[in-house]
């Protein structure tokens, strides 16, 4: 538990491990649910042990540097992307039209592809087929035209197989100059047939016959078609090419291979056409639906981002901001609703200003008004309580409580007249440097009946040296004078301390008591007007209930500070910080709002407590800039619950040690939490005086 | 806004419709197919039998390599060694047959012999140049198992290398080679060609200017003249000229060439760029010739080859000539679609005399002209309407037939003609047309003279020559010398006669067609009558066939190979332009010639 926050603190609860007291339930149920993600935390941990964050990329730091190294250029780029949602949809059509139209283009190329392929295929089937008929035929009629003749001692009809074959692949070619060549290749275990292999155009033989076709056309099952690349001896760039083969008997009966290519060159040449007209077509399609997106975002885009800036302007308390409407489209409509809102806004925050000057208005009014008759009155009742003792006793009592109710009534008149005329903003500062000590000492003696009856001792602590400020005396006195008289009033007889301290640019006074105390969540009332500590105390005892709302008035006019601290059964502290020259802004207080002898300063031993008077000599401003002071400031720790805390209401004055339950008993151990975040000394006071800076801002912001 | 949407239907219309007009542009000229068969040669395998030895080098030897890498996988021992696949080629009319023989020992395990036979047609000697071949070839090659190996290899085998003819027509091709014609014109210097054949795969430019610097082939040697001092070879350690990326081609040579002058090095290039450009017309544009150090000593490029030399006489002619129905000489421009003759200026055309046949000197400012009966040759100028004068030559034939032929001019303007008098058959030569005609000796000559025309160089001579039983007639072509006398005169001769259709039985036309190739119209024994081209040398050249013509008398085609053929045919004076039919000039007409 963080000890003391300001008094007027809009609401920073600090870094509070958990709070227990007020919020019971709520509590139960974050610690329900912190339990729950603690056990998830662990799960991750274990995850996270096991895994590469912990031991890869954060065990080794020059990983580390790398990966920032990486990411500092791309962090920009990160940015724009969350904050910017037209980049957002534009990349997006983008990548989607890329896919689609890469899609798109691979399936109608391939299917283009095919289309090609199946008509090149059948028209050179039917040709290679004819060529392989032709080619048996020749082998035929050349056996027949040879057999009559001579014949070797190999029975073969025709000897010169070579030459033959030679003028069979040139006749062959001859009908398909470009369009096919031939290949002719001696069948591997023909008996005699040791004759080369002939080509024509051109085509290497060997890289453009694949060996697994010259395998199978070799088994002689038929005719054999596959896909080849082929090659060319005579310098011209390699093609693909679609190859048939057979075997074929020579006029001497063995066989041998031949084979048709067909170079698929015009396919070729016609796919690439489709392929560079897709990816044209592609391409423009592609910058066109990313230019649609970018005109159709941007029209949506920019009334939305228009909408975005008059609404920070309007949140920022502009209220006369109000869209440009155009045309009578959603966004006008939306525009439209914009402007209803703010209007509406505008007015009613308006009538609630009205209504509250006229309340304050009223107000002094009615004590202006009320004065008048009251004068009377009290002439009158004067008259009445100065011949009281010709009465008999019950209208003499009677009288006295005229009287008495009648002083009443003036102070609480005179408090409604100040406190109407502070709400006014008609108060005004006449300030001039006074020694708080000679106050301290008026008020002091002017107390001194009442502390005697109460049998209270009133000691003054930290005048041996004069301090100065600038203030107006007469709100000053009437501040402190209000802060002693009920330390007495409610010090049930014990001795209260008036301290005074001067360090920095402020100056302080607290007063100390060592009565009930406050209960927690008091400190931020005990500054509400009209509130009582007790309320079954009757309103016949004490102030009117306006005195401490008045005095906090005083110090924010100075521009200082007035803050409350209690714990209950342990008495109570009010601190009033002025700064030393009017109009300077307070960074902090010489004189902790958590007094030392507090029972969590006691029970933590007292063995890290400073002395006072060097907690009174650190300069605030440098201790402030400490590092422990911008931890307090920077972002809540993740752990922290962010429970609402009463008392830190606007307006509140002061803040009070919590108890963990009830108020009856104090536990010790409730105290250890506030005992832990108290330890520290001097740093500690730093971190209370950037703290307090955080309140003199909020106080400023006011 | 409407105007945009005008403009962009414009485009959209302009794009998406196939254009109908359009600026001009060169059409790049694509290299032609290659469209030959290659026969991959491949190396013996293991554990050949002796008949797929013998085959597989067989095969090798129609196969691409170089220098016959892979035939010589199948030799060992002596042939390894001593083979020599350069010196000579043997063309079969078929592949070789090879049979297993019984060797001179006794059958064995360790050695066999194989005999090649084949009808003999062609032989390709060790410079490169084709001749006919007749008759039968017979050779043994003898194998060996080698000893360590066990293998059968081939060690004894004839020198040079043979094929059938079809191989031997993928695997070689013709490419005149050009020299200079000793006999020089004024100021011009004529060229001859030289046709040899190459290996078609076998890095043919460097094979052609080896070639060259070897100088002309020995048929051609004693009328041809080389530009490049004897010896000059390519520089020692240069192994293939290629042209670079502007066809210009570098030639070193080595130090012979040195310290020539500077037209005798164009001359030099001139022989080169001819050469090259024969073998591949676009190939070569500019030649560079590198001294020994790399220093350049000259290159020309292909625009200043006319001013060194030219082919033949150099001339383009600019019309046909054939004697009309009126029985006058008549032209027509050579190059026009449709073409209408029209009388030459001059005595020829105009005058009273009729005329069977006539010759136009190259310069096509003469003609001569042989009248109707043949027995009288006139020469009148194209120029001037000069009368004709006294005719040149006369004839004592007694009949037609048996008077004077066509004649024929020269690049010399030298008038060359033959009389078919039985009696006194002779050749006679008229030195620039004019004077006291020169005869010829033909000392091979067996026969009459049927037909002549002098090429263009002035060196080759084809004849067509009648045997005397008069029903076979060949085609000659023969060199013609020019011996200078004592007295001045110069004894001309024509020698080395050579048939070059002996299949042809009868030969009924011919013409010059080319720089080595003849046109020829005859008839094979049991054929028909045919038109065919014919190299100087024998072979058939490559190339298209001609469209088929009946009843053809006589042809006529220029030595530029672009031009059309014309010929006398049934259906009168026809033209054959290339890429098209033969179509009809006029009906009658006869004897068509171009100049020369």
């Amino acid at each position: 538990m963080s000890g003391d926050s300001a008094a007027s603190a809009p609401g920073r609860p600090g870094p509070r491990p958990e709070r227990p007291v007020g919020v019971n339930a709520e509590s139960a149920g974050t610690q329900e649910s912190r339990k729950a993600r603690g056990s998830r935390g662990s799960r991750w941990g274990r995850i996270l042990d096991s895994g590469l964050l912990q031991g890869g990329v954060q065990g080794s730091p020059v990983l580390r540097l790398v990966m920032r190294w990486v990411r500092r250029p791309l962090l920009p780029t990160m940015r724009l992307w969350r904050r910017n949602i037209q980049l957002r949809v534009v990349v997006t059509t983008l990548l989607m039209s890329l896919g689609v139209v890469l899609l798109l283009g691979f399936v109608v190329i391939g299917q283009v592809r095919n289309g090609l392929l199946d008509a090149k295929v059948k028209a050179s089937q039917s040709q290679a087929t004819g060529g392989f008929t032709a080619a048996s035929q020749e082998a035929d009629s050349a056996a027949n035209a040879a057999g009559s003749e001579s014949v070797d001692p190999d029975g073969n009809p025709v000897q010169n197989v070579g030459e033959w074959m030679s003028n069979l692949v040139q006749s062959l070619s001859s009908g398909g100059q470009g369009a096919f060549d031939v290949v002719t290749l001696a069948d591997g275990d023909s008996s005699s047939g040791a004759f080369g292999p002939r080509a024509s155009g051109g085509v290497d033989w060997e890289r453009s016959v694949p060996a697994d076709l010259r395998d199978r056309v070799g088994t002689g099952t038929g005719a054999v078609q596959s896909y080849t690349r082929v090659s060319y001896t005579n310098g011209r760039p390699s093609q693909p090419s679609l190859i048939f083969g057979k075997q074929v008997n020579d006029p001497n009966g063995d066989a041998y291979q031949l084979y048709y290519l067909f170079p698929l060159t015009q396919e070729e040449k016609s796919l690439s056409l489709v392929k560079g007209t897709l990816a044209t077509a592609g391409l423009f399609v592609t910058v066109l639906l990313g230019a649609i997106a970018w005109l159709v975002v941007r029209q949506v885009v920019t009334p939305v981002r228009m909408a975005a800036g008059i609404a920070e302007r309007l949140s920022a308390g502009r209220l006369q901001e109000r869209m440009k409407v155009t045309g009578e489209d959603d966004i006008a409509r939306l525009g439209e609703a914009f402007n209803k809102m703010a209007q509406n806004l505008q007015l009613k925050i308006q009538q609630l200003e009205d209504l509250s000057r006229m309340q304050r208005r009223f107000v002094s009014d009615v004590s202006h008004e009320l004065r008048t008759p009251l004068t009377t009155v009290r002439m009158a009742a004067d008259v009445i309580h100065e011949a009281r003792v010709d009465f008999d006793p019950v209208t003499a009592r009677s009288a006295e409580l005229l009287a008495d109710q009648l002083d009443r009534f003036e102070s609480l008149l005179a408090d409604l007249l100040e406190i109407s005329r502070f709400d006014a903003g008609a108060a005004a500062l006449e300030a001039e440097p006074i020694d708080l000590r000679e106050v301290v000492r008026r008020v002091v003696s002017g107390a001194e009946p009442l502390a005697e009856r109460k049998g209270t001792r009133i000691r003054v602590t930290g005048d041996q040296q004069p301090i100065v400020a600038e203030a107006d005396a007469r709100r000053v006195e009437r501040v402190l004078r209000n802060l002693v008289v009920n330390a007495v009033e409610h010090g049930e007889g014990k001795d209260v301390v008036v301290r005074l301290a001067a360090a920095g640019g402020a100056v302080a006074v607290a007063v100390r008591d060592y009565g009930v105390g406050l209960k927690p969540g008091e400190a931020t009332r005990v500054f509400s007007r009209f509130w009582r500590a007790d309320p079954a105390r009757a309103r016949t005892t004490g102030g009117t209930g306006l005195g401490l709302s008045i005095a906090l008035e005083d110090a924010r006019l100075h521009g200082g500070w007035l803050q409350a601290w209690g714990e209950p059964g342990g008495g109570s502290q009010f601190r009033l910080t002025l700064p030393r020259t009017a109009d300077e802004p307070l960074r902090g207080s010489p004189i902790p709002l958590e007094p030392k002898d507090s029972r969590s300063s006691r029970a933590s031993g007292g063995a890290g407590a400073p002395p006072g008077g060097k907690l009174a000599t650190v300069p605030v401003q440098a201790a402030g800039a400490d590092a422990p002071a911008r931890t307090a400031i920077g972002p809540r720790p993740a752990g922290t619950v962010p429970a609402a805390d009463p008392t830190a209401l606007p307006g509140s004055g002061a803040r009070v040690v919590p108890r963990p339950t009830g108020s009856a008993h104090v536990p010790t151990g409730g105290e250890r939490d506030g005992e832990r975040v108290r330890d520290g000394g001097p740093e500690q006071y730093g971190r209370d005086g950037s703290e307090q800076y955080e309140q003199g801002e909020a106080f400023r912001g006011r | 806004m409407a105007v945009c949407a005008g403009v962009a239907a414009v485009l959209l219309a302009g794009c998406a419709s196939m254009p109908d007009s359009g600026d001009l542009r060169d059409v790049e000229s694509t290299p032609r197919q290659d469209a030959q068969v290659r026969v991959f040669a491949l190396p013996p395998p293991d554990d050949a039998a002796p008949s797929e030895i013998v085959q597989g080098f067989l095969e090798a030897l129609t196969s691409d390599d170089p220098n016959y890498e892979t035939a010589r996988k199948y030799l060992a021992g002596d042939a390894l060694t001593e083979w020599r696949p350069d010196a000579s080629t043997t063309v079969l009319a078929e592949g070789p047959n090879r049979y297993a023989v019984a060797s001179r020992t006794q059958e064995s395990d360790e050695e066999r012999v194989y005999r090649l036979t084949g009808e003999k047609t062609a032989r390709v000697d060790a410079q490169n140049a084709y001749e006919p071949a007749e008759g039968s070839y017979r050779e043994t090659v003898h194998l060996t198992r080698l000893e360590d190996s066990g293998q059968w290899r081939i060690d004894q085998l004839p020198q040079g290398v043979v094929m059938g003819k079809s191989d031997f027509q993928r695997t070689y091709v013709s490419v005149n080679k050009y020299y200079f014609t000793s006999a020089t014109r004024s100021g011009q210097l004529g060229t001859v060609a030289d046709p040899i054949y190459v290996r078609r795969q076998v890095d043919p430019v460097t094979q052609m200017v080896r070639s060259l610097l070897q100088g002309p082939t020995r048929w051609l040697d004693p009328v041809a003249r080389t530009g490049f001092p004897s010896g000059t070879a390519l520089r020692e350690g240069v192994e293939s000229l290629t042209p670079d990326d502007q066809n210009k081609l570098t030639v070193p040579l080595n130090d012979k060439a040195d310290h020539v002058a500077r037209d005798k090095c164009d001359e030099m290039a001139a022989q080169l760029l001819l050469t090259l450009q024969d073998l591949m017309p676009t190939g070569v544009d500019e030649v560079e010739l590198q001294g020994p150090e790399g220093k350049k000593l000259c290159s020309l490029g292909e625009d200043r080859t006319d001013a060194v030399a030219a082919h033949g006489a150099g001339n383009d002619p600019e019309f046909e000539y054939f004697i009309a129905e009126d029985k006058r000489l008549v032209r027509m421009p050579v190059r026009s679609s449709a073409p209408a003759p029209e009388a030459v200026p001059g005595a020829l055309g105009a005058g009273d005399m009729s005329f069977r046949s006539a010759a136009v000197a190259r310069d096509e400012d003469r003609a001569a002209g042989v009248s109707l009966d043949g027995s009288d040759l006139y020469v009148g100028s194209l120029a001037t309407a000069s009368s004709l004068g006294e005719p040149v030559v006369h004839s004592e034939g007694q009949t037609e037939g048996d008077r004077l032929t066509t004649p024929s001019w020269d690049g010399r303007n030298d008038l060359w003609v033959a009389d078919r008098d039985p009696d006194n058959p002779r050749l006679l030569m008229l030195r620039n047309g004019e004077g006291e005609p020169v005869e010829v000796t033909t000392p091979e000559l067996d026969g009459r003279i049927k037909a002549v025309r002098v090429a263009a160089d002035g060196v080759r001579i084809a004849l067509i020559l009648e045997q005397d039983d008069g029903k076979s007639s060949s085609l000659l072509v023969g060199r013609i010398e020019r011996e200078s006398g004592g007295s001045g005169d110069t004894a001309v001769s024509i020698v080395d006669l050579r048939s070059v259709t002996p299949r042809l039985e009868e030969v009924r036309a011919m013409s010059w067609a080319g720089d080595s190739r003849l046109v020829v119209v005859g008839r094979e024994s049991g054929g028909v009558q045919q038109m065919r081209y014919v190299q100087v040398d024998g072979s058939t050249p490559d190339g298209p066939e001609l469209a088929a013509l009946t009843g053809v008398q006589e042809i006529a085609a220029s030595e530029d190979e672009s031009l059309p053929l014309v010929a006398h045919s049934e259906d009168g004076i026809v033209r054959l332009s290339s890429g098209s039919q033969w179509q009809q000039v006029v009906e009658n007409g006869a004897a068509p010639v171009y100049p020369g």
